[in-house]
């Protein structure tokens, strides 16, 4: 058990833990957009800075990724010094010159009293914020199907050699979880299109909604042992089944007993 | 006209197959063709067990890799600082007019391929251009149709 | 050929002393990175090709050697006549035979080929006694130009591996960091971190296995020390590896060399190979049961690849995308197992500390900063090259001793040291001491020891820009203070540097900057603003010119310049009309030329090939 303080108050925390789960425990808000409970902590948009001190550290203090920093023992944090509040207001700005259009990265802005850029906008800039959730998270996926390309400003995200990526099994795990959405994908008919690659879309043999994709089914059924027929039904009908399975084995007990 | 392939397993055999030869194969690889065409980069994923996307990431992050092809003369101009203060920008330009190509690209009859590189560790001798791996040092504004003849 | 005991090696240092010394004279050429540039190849061609032929009693072709960088590269190719220490400046092919004639056959000098003061104005035969070299104290370059960078024989004729046979067989792993604790050895790369500490933790770190890797990235521009070490003396390098190994427990070691190196690369595994030939490297190191394998790793060319959390993902093959060090690489470095990185000139001074003692390694230097640094001085200074000072030798000495001044006189502007991580200092600042700490406290870094001596005709905006530029261009992109805040940093410097600032602007930049130190992610982001800040501390009426007048006084800034012909110097030579890439220049032989301001673009090609001085730029 390590005790620290935060914002003034004294709290508890476990041992290996990072400052932003002990923050976000204390109900008290953080921006942290490039950070996922899913994957490893990345210290890449920076927005989760806060400002650390101790006592024996004479009035000297630090600023770290609160998602990347483990606890200590009478560590004195604070998440809202007005250092830290500059500090994300820049980030914040510097992010709004590269995706001036995006409404996630605006909403941000006028929490902290930006309503437009004070830098030069970022010609051809586009919305994503390049904070690598999508690349991270195809990789925990186990597919690795994205990554970064380039280095330094021109980086971006796109599939290899800009071709439809062999190893995307359209997911959707990207798409869904990117902070401003950026990613396009449509569901058209049976068809599935995401990344420049096409994929089939299985239909429920049950009530024919459209569930996943073959190519996801298959990766699923290898990667956790699962039958492949599995998958021929929706969640919700297999809900259904299981529920009057259970169902019968109760009234046949019932039955048993009377 | 494409390049010859039966090469590359060899290439890649040089090496431990995992993911930790990734950067020395590649550049035998960079050496071998002057560049990675996108076959290698299959092939060398496959090879070390090493997903595309990795490869890829790989081979346009770092300098020394070109995804397209390059010159028969590659003339690579050093701006490191020194060579930048004593004129370097001005020997780019020259060259740049002279071969009607900006640095980074190749001349569309494939002869020459202009790049800068950041330093070379030949500071002394500032400014430097190495033309096919050989380095001329104490280059002079006046030096640059000499430079296209050497190498 | 394995050398089995310390014994051993000691007969084959006498063996190899003696084999030298059937040589009336050694002839050594070298093959530095300088001199490379300048032809050195062409001149050992022909020094083979001749000796083959001539027959000189007491002398053959063996006693050639092509050696590492002597340090005074602006007088290369450089040759040297040991026993007499004969010192040859800008040798070529066509030299050769003279110099065969003269100094080998005979003992005689060449004196056209002397190396001359530019103070005196006299010629000087022996090089201990040019100043260049005699103001200098080589430990880390203790070897280079003075054996051959092929042979492993000619190191240990020097008593090259001593060191490591006194740390195996004589002494503990815990006394080997005591020695080095005892030197006050900091890192040589720039941070200056405590060798002796980072080793210490190293070896009671739990987790195994260890690794130790030598930062050869040398990514700095303007600094080619390493460069020159690697290949020069590489033994040294690996000799230092293979006692920090034995003292932190590791049996695995990498030398990452950058991309830009392949010449060090080649040295290295050759002396690798040799080094394993010999039972210095591999299994049961001089019998002792002690196992060390080095392997070379190439980087790919990105010069964030000197920080070392990403120089440890470029071993593994991955992109070099630094990450936070909350936990430090000493504890999880290399595939997340403890890792000693130490850079090319730390492991170099390592063998002495263990010949001689720490102690007397701690007594050069500083209390702070122990020993000597190497640095390579360059930009507008006469003698450039390569030298080694004790540490606390003062700017103006390494400048005006050493480097002799600046060259054609001109006004001394700054010195820029540390590279894109450091600063300009200014004329007011020449004695400071160059050390660790006091550069920084100063507003600059002495860092992996660049040195660049600028004159009035180097506008500190355009270096700033080009600074930034440079870092933008090198930066990984993961974080956004580094990837978004050093681009608009430097997209406000090209305004400047274009007349289309304002003094907020200036604002901007400063406090942008302070966001950017602290926000980054690693070294790169956080030390980026330094050029700028460094610039804008001591120069800043040269920023207020560009902003206010839109003047640059340097003459730099294309924006803010012009070329025009003094017609009362113009001869009509047509050297510019020929080299002007835009044909702004018009003119026939003979008559005065005339540049077109309309056309012209300010390249300055024009300016740099007059040699009438009939070009002004205002």
């Amino acid at each position: 058990m390590v005790h620290l303080t935060i914002n003034g108050k004294v709290v508890k925390a476990n041992e290996g833990e990072m400052l932003l789960a002990v923050i976000r425990r204390e109900g008290i808000e953080v921006p942290a957009l490039c950070h996922h409970e899913a994957v490893e902590p990345f210290g890449a948009c920076r927005l989760c800075t806060v400002e650390i001190t101790k006592e024996e550290w004479d009035g000297w203090s630090n600023f770290v990724t609160s998602c990347l920093y483990p606890v200590e023992d009478n560590l004195i944090v604070n998440t809202h010094s007005p250092t830290v509040i500059e500090l994300r207001k820049t980030l914040i700005d510097l992010q709004l010159a590269r995706c001036p259009n995006s409404p996630e990265i605006r909403q941000l802005a006028e929490e902290y009293g930006i309503t437009k850029t004070s830098y030069e906008e970022i010609p051809d800039g586009d919305n994503c914020i390049l904070c690598g959730l999508c690349t991270r998270i195809c990789d925990q996926m186990g597919f690795a199907a994205i990554s970064t390309v380039g280095r330094g400003h021109g980086k971006k995200v796109a599939p290899p050699l800009d071709e439809a990526p062999p190893d995307c099994v359209g997911c959707l795990a990207c798409a869904l979880n990117c902070p401003t959405n950026v990613i396009e994908f449509t569901d058209e008919g049976n068809i599935r299109t995401i990344w420049k690659k096409q994929f089939e879309l299985i239909s429920c043999a049950r009530c024919g909604k459209k569930t996943i994709t073959k190519e996801f089914a298959k990766a699923l059924s290898e990667l956790r042992n699962i039958p492949i027929d599995y998958f021929e039904i929706c969640d919700e009908c297999h809900r259904k089944e299981l529920v009057q399975t259970m169902g019968r084995i109760a009234s046949w007990s019932r039955e048993v007993v009377s | 006209m494409t390049p010859d392939f039966s090469k590359l397993p060899q290439i890649i055999d040089r090496y431990p197959k995992n993911s930790e030869s990734l950067i020395a194969v590649l550049q035998d690889i960079q050496k071998e063709y002057h560049y990675l065409p996108s076959e290698t980069l299959k092939e060398t994923a496959k090879a070390l067990d090493v997903p595309l996307s990795k490869v890829f990431s790989v081979s346009t992050f770092y300098n020394a890799f070109s995804l397209y092809p390059r010159g028969e003369k590659v003339i690579r101009i050093c701006v490191g600082t020194t060579c930048h203060i004593r004129g370097a920008k001005v020997i780019q330009q020259q060259l740049e007019d002279r071969l009607k190509i900006k640095a980074g690209q190749t001349t569309p009859d494939l002869k020459y391929t202009l790049e800068v590189v950041n330093c070379v560790g030949a500071c002394a001798m500032a400014p430097v251009v190495i033309v096919n791996d050989k380095y001329y040092g104490s280059v002079k504004v006046s030096d640059s149709k000499k430079l296209m003849r050497r190498g | 050929m394995p050398v089995q005991t310390p014994q051993q090696l000691n007969d084959l240092q006498k063996q190899y002393l003696a084999d030298e010394e059937k040589f009336a004279r050694k002839v050594l050429v070298c093959c530095g990175p300088g001199c490379l540039a300048s032809g050195a190849a062409n001149v050992v061609e022909e020094f083979k090709k001749l000796l083959k032929k001539k027959r000189i009693q007491n002398f053959s072709v063996e006693a050639l050697k092509e050696t590492g960088c002597h340090g005074l590269c602006e007088q290369g190719p450089l040759v040297v006549i040991e026993p007499q220490g004969i010192f040859y400046t800008k040798v070529k092919a066509k030299h050769v035979e003279k110099i065969i004639e003269t100094s080998i056959r005979k003992d005689e000098v060449v004196t056209n080929l002397l190396y001359t003061d530019p103070k005196t104005n006299q010629t000087i035969e022996r090089y201990a006694d040019i100043s260049f070299y005699s103001h200098q104290h080589r430990i880390a370059l203790r070897h280079l130009g003075k054996i051959s960078q092929y042979d492993i024989r000619d190191y240990i004729a020097q008593g090259g591996y001593q060191a490591l046979a006194k740390a195996l067989t004589k002494m503990k792993p815990d006394e080997i960091i005591d020695e080095v604790t005892k030197s006050g050895l900091r890192g040589r790369g720039g941070a200056g971190f405590l060798a002796g500490r980072k080793w210490a933790t190293c070896r009671k770190a739990e987790e195994q296995p260890h690794y130790v890797i030598c930062n050869g990235d040398e990514g700095d521009p303007g600094a080619f020390m390493d460069r020159a070490i690697m290949e020069g003396d590489p033994h040294s390098v690996l000799e230092g590896m293979i006692i920090c190994a034995r003292a932190v427990g590791s049996n695995d070691g990498y030398i990452y060399v950058r991309e830009e190196y392949p010449l060090a690369v080649q040295n290295l595994q050759l002396a690798i190979d040799q080094a394993t030939e010999y039972g210095f490297l591999g299994e049961n190191i001089l019998g002792t049961g002690f196992s060390f394998n080095i392997k070379v790793s190439r980087g790919g060319g990105a010069f964030v690849c000197g920080e070392s959390s990403a120089l440890m993902k470029s071993v593994a093959g991955e992109v070099g995308e630094p990450r936070a060090k909350y936990v430090r690489s000493v504890l999880k470095g290399l595939f997340d197992k403890p890792t000693v990185l130490n850079n090319v000139e730390s492991f170099a001074n390592v063998p002495v500390i263990i010949n001689e003692g720490g102690e007397k390694f701690a007594s050069l230097g500083t209390p702070k900063s122990t020993g000597t640094k190497a640095f390579s001085l360059v930009g507008k200074v006469r003698n450039t090259g390569l030298i080694e000072v004790p540490m606390g030798t003062t700017l103006r000495e390494i400048i005006y001793d050493i480097g002799g001044g600046i060259q054609n006189d001109r006004p001394f502007k700054a010195v820029q040291t540390g590279g894109p991580s450091g600063g300009c200092l200014p004329e007011s600042k020449l004695d400071l001491p160059v050390d660790f700490d006091t550069l920084t406290e100063a507003g600059s870094m002495m860092g992996s020891g660049g040195m660049i001596v600028v004159d009035d005709r180097t506008c500190v905006v355009d270096l700033a820009k080009y600074f930034l530029g440079f870092l933008v261009d090198e930066s990984c992109g993961k974080c956004t203070p580094c990837r978004e805040g050093l681009y608009q940093l430097h997209r406000l410097a090209v305004k400047i540097s274009e007349g289309e600032a304002t003094e907020e602007d200036l604002i901007k930049m400063e406090k942008l900057s302070e966001m950017i130190i602290i926000g980054s992610l690693c070294g790169l982001g956080k030390s980026g603003p330094n050029p700028f800040l460094s610039t804008i501390q001591y120069f800043r009426d040269e920023y207020l010119a560009h902003i206010r007048e839109k003047r640059c006084p340097a003459g730099v800034c294309r924006a803010l310049i012009r070329y025009d012909v003094i017609a009362e110097k113009c001869d009509g030579c047509m050297a510019c009309i020929e080299t002007c890439a835009v044909h702004a220049i018009t003119g026939k032989k003979g008559e005065v030329h005339v540049i077109d301001q309309d056309k012209c673009d300010k390249c300055g090609a024009c300016y740099a090939v007059c040699n009438r001085d009939a070009i002004k730029v205002t």
